[in-house]
């Protein structure tokens, strides 16, 4: 029972004595914070009477800690006391009632940014890798092009958004040629180093076994450079993440980052803050799928 | 005729810097010729040249009496690391050198011929295991489950068992002597080491070179009848002989190189 007095349960009492407060502002809804914080102490207990391994309940405890400490002074110096504008900064009660109703926006926010980030992220992998891949395989291709790389990668995608909405027919385009470029230059030029770095004796070896060059770029180079292709294809994945919210903030109609810029002009920050959080949401979900992917893709490493 | 001849082979850098040279070795078919020196003395240089990864300065190289213009199936590799592919487990491994040299099986043919390999390897539960999950060992005995597997003529072997402990190396080196000497023909091997007990035990004639000039030293014949018996041949006076004399060329060649008085 001794190991029952932690710090997660202590604070969890803690945020349930401070709704005994009386609230300072009026529209608090601390219903939904209780709801919420209910939710997760719930998962926390089934964690730690369920779970074997101590270490990994003594983490989620810690970690869920840590959130029932933000929430704690985010509730106090909100809700309870009052502490800073309700204009600006809303109690977590509104936003959390509001990250509820705002679901179907939030889905046909989704379905509109998922069309351009995939269109312009699948776009870049397809012609990053294998034009990297060749290049990176012929000595003087790839003298050639590697100080090219070295000029035109670094600039910051951002500044061709205002140009490409300019060129480009329709938003949509624009914004998948924004996407496009910021994905393609982490992609190719990992992908290229990564072809320069492949182990000159695996190369020998494939060699010695007079293999055709076709097979030798698709059964020997390609997989010999996935680890460097993934890391390109995880920065460009990440890159392509701000530049779609950036786009969709200066000339979209719909989306997520639209969402966040439309509700701002109008100094609706409940709606502001949720939309960030319904952001947070699909790029951490993304990532992690990616992150499964690459541990299949990479899983003969050590 | 020989089965595979050194001619005069020469190998050298553009910036003048010569590697091998004017070097001439021949082998017989089913020979089993080791060749040994110190590092920098260009006995992978020859290996490399052998295997068609890289093409002769002057002089030529002749297989079967005709110059060889690249890699071929006819010569097996065996690299110290990186013979095998990471990303493909043991099983795949062999299947991809076998799909290399028998385009006709179907792909169920190949499996079997590489499971087969892999028991006379003594690893039939490590199939499905990537090299990164298998030993030093294990890795070079699947690379060699491989070369016997596409069934070349010639094997030729770049230090193989140099990054292996003793005991393995020991294991591997019975390994190869039993694969060897199992089929109805045996293989011609050149094999490369530093090692001159390894050299000794294994081959039918040792070639040594010199330290840093990429010249031949000297080529001894090992008359030990096979098969041979590592306690007792290593316990003979014969052998101790013979390997003294080895290393002592070796050695004084070494210290003529840097310039050192002999101390002993």
């Amino acid at each position: 029972m001794k190991k029952m007095i932690n710090v997660t349960n202590i604070l969890f009492i803690l945020i349930l004595l401070l709704e005994l407060l009386p609230d300072q502002r009026i529209a608090a809804n601390s219903g939904y914070l209780v709801a919420l914080v209910g939710l997760i102490h719930l998962y926390y207990m089934l964690n730690f009477i369920f779970r074997k391994d101590s270490s990994k309940v003594e983490t989620v405890g810690d970690v869920t800690a840590i959130v029932y400490g933000v929430l704690l002074l985010w509730e106090l110096s909100t809700a309870k006391l009052n502490l800073v504008g309700e204009m600006l900064y809303p109690a977590p009660g509104p936003v959390i009632a509001l990250f509820m109703a705002e679901i179907p926006e939030f889905l046909k926010g989704l379905a509109s940014s998922i069309q351009l980030l995939l269109a312009g992220y699948l776009l870049a992998l397809v012609i990053a890798v294998p034009l990297a891949l060749l290049i990176g395989w012929r000595q003087r291709l790839f003298k050639a092009v590697k100080p090219l790389t070295k000029v035109l990668g670094p600039i910051p995608p951002i500044v061709f958004i205002p140009y490409a909405i300019g060129i480009l027919p329709t938003f949509k385009t624009a914004s998948i040629f924004v996407i496009f470029i910021g994905a393609f230059w982490p992609i190719f030029i990992n992908t290229l180093n990564g072809v320069f770095s492949v182990e000159k004796k695996i190369v020998d070896s494939a060699k010695a076994l007079n293999i055709s060059e076709k097979s030798m770029l698709f059964e020997i180079i390609l997989p010999a450079t996935l680890p460097s292709i993934i890391s390109g294809s995880t920065i460009g994945l990440v890159l392509s993440f701000i530049l779609l919210t950036a786009a969709e903030m200066i000339g979209a109609t719909s989306g997520l980052g639209w969402y966040v810029k439309y509700f701002s002009d109008f100094a609706d920050y409940p709606r502001v803050i949720v939309g960030i959080i319904y952001i947070g949401i699909v790029v951490t979900g993304i990532t992690h799928l990616f992150d499964k992917l690459e541990a299949y893709l990479l899983r003969w490493r050590k | 005729m020989a089965k595979i001849k050194l001619k005069n082979v020469s190998f050298g850098y553009n910036d003048g810097f010569s590697v091998i040279n004017n070097v001439s070795i021949s082998v017989l078919e089913g020979e089993f010729v080791s060749v040994i020196g110190p590092s920098g003395c260009g006995k992978s240089t020859i290996l490399n040249l052998l295997a068609g990864l890289n093409f002769p300065t002057g002089g030529s190289i002749l297989l079967d009496g005709r110059r060889i213009v690249g890699p071929g199936s006819e010569r097996g590799v065996v690299f110290q690391h990186y013979s095998l592919f990471p990303w493909m487990t043991a099983r795949q491994n062999i299947v991809f050198g076998l799909k290399q040299v028998n385009r006709a099986k179907t792909k169920k043919e190949l499996e079997k011929v590489a499971a087969e390999y892999l028991e006379q390897v003594g690893l039939r539960e490590f199939a499905d295991k990537y090299p990164a999950q298998l030993s030093g060992g294990m890795q070079q005995r699947v690379a060699i489950a491989r070369a016997f597997a596409m069934d070349s003529d010639i094997l030729l072997m770049d230090e193989p068992f140099s990054a292996v402990d003793a005991i393995n190396r020991m294991a591997l080196q019975e390994l190869l002597l039993n694969l060897w000497d199992n089929g109805a023909k045996r293989k011609t091997i050149v094999f490369v080491t530093h090692d001159v007990d390894e050299a000794i035990l294994l081959s039918d004639r040792v070639v040594l070179m010199s330290a840093g000039a990429g010249m031949i030293k000297d080529d001894m014949a090992i008359d030990f009848k096979r098969p041979r018996n590592r306690t007792a041949l290593l316990k003979s006076a014969a052998f101790s002989e013979l390997r003294n004399t080895m290393v002592d060329l070796l050695y004084d060649d070494l210290l003529e190189q840097n310039g050192v008085e002999a101390a002993l």
